[in-house]
């Protein structure tokens, strides 16, 4: 994915920032507890097709990101 | 009770609309370019190229197009934004997109352009982000209009433009007629020669005139967030550019 394309992306849900999670091409947005998938190098910004984020998965990803904004912001 | 909306003529529970659009959109997505040319006579060229001199674009500008489809405007407005600039090409079904990435593809365009799935009524862009939104006959088949206008309202730059082209009411009684005649008579019998799909051409006639008029639709916009509007009409109101400001 493109990074002129994550440059202006964020949670359509919460309009909070996104981690590129190259390894399993997901968009992860730790303030909607979602992952948004990237199919043929398009990013899936729909919250129907977003995968829910276990809580480890999201502690896990919150210890990486500490300061990854919880409220939007 | 569940809330309904339009689909069509038919009232649908809220949360079924986009799924039927879907379909409807999965349904013609490969045959998307030469029925609009069947269906418009191939006018919807010119309103498209209509459209764009209200963008105000110029070169090095960042554009979003939102139900981009097959992304008619999105090419032209990626020549006009040159190799600085950028335009976004977002629609809700991915069927319309990758046609539409295909054909930008084709045309040697894809330096300057970048794809999203996206909802108009959950955009999933930054704030005061881009110099221009434009939507091409796309508005009706959302769901929950007023959101999506204060969506692209949030997402364009203050001093900005928002320019939607869309169907709207003919301005002259005769004209109404003969085109009420055509769209409802002719459109659906060349949906069926020409992509074997009578209904979902019929859906197309329809929601045309479930549509709100010039004059509502422009309320509904500086009822969301938008400071001024200019409509313009093209061939007699048959379809209409709300150009939204924001300052």
């Amino acid at each position: 994915m493109d990074k002129k394309l994550l440059d202006i992306l964020v949670c359509p849900v919460t309009k909070g920032p996104l981690i590129y999670d190259k390894p399993n091409g997901e968009l992860i947005s730790l303030s909607a507890h979602l992952a948004y998938p990237i199919r043929d190098g398009i990013p899936v910004m729909l919250e129907d097709e977003a995968r829910r984020l276990s809580d480890e998965e999201y502690q896990a990803w919150r210890k990486k990101h500490p300061a990854n904004g919880e409220t939007g912001s | 009770m569940t809330e309904k909306t339009h689909f069509g003529y038919r009232e649908v529970p809220r949360e079924e609309k986009s799924r039927l659009v879907g379909s409807v959109f999965d349904s013609v997505a490969a045959r998307y370019d030469l029925m609009n040319d069947a269906m418009s006579l191939g006018i919807h060229r010119i309103w498209k190229r209509v459209a764009l001199e209200y963008t105000g674009l110029r070169r090095g500008g960042q554009a979003l197009d939102l139900a981009s489809g097959t992304g008619d405007l999105a090419a032209r407005m990626a020549r006009i934004v040159g190799d600085t600039g950028l335009v976004v090409l977002s629609d809700i079904n991915a069927s319309m997109l990758s046609i539409g990435r295909e054909k930008l593809d084709e045309q040697g365009i894809f330096n300057n352009v970048e794809y999203s799935l996206a909802n108009a009524e959950d955009l999933p862009f930054e704030s005061n982000r881009f110099d221009c939104v434009t939507i091409g006959f796309g508005l009706r088949n959302v769901t929950d209009k007023a959101r999506a206008l204060g969506e692209m309202a949030r997402v364009v730059k203050p001093g900005g433009r928002v320019v939607i082209l869309e169907f709207s009411k003919p301005t002259n009684p005769l004209v109404e007629r003969v085109y009420d005649a055509y769209s409802f008579s002719a459109l659906p019998v060349m949906g069926k020669l020409l992509a074997n799909d009578a209904d979902s051409y019929r859906y197309l006639a329809e929601s045309i005139r479930m549509h709100p008029d010039q004059e509502t639709l422009e309320r509904m916009m500086l009822d969301n967030s938008f400071d001024h509007v200019d409509v313009h009409n093209l061939t007699f109101g048959v379809v209409a550019i709300h150009v939204g400001f924001r300052f």
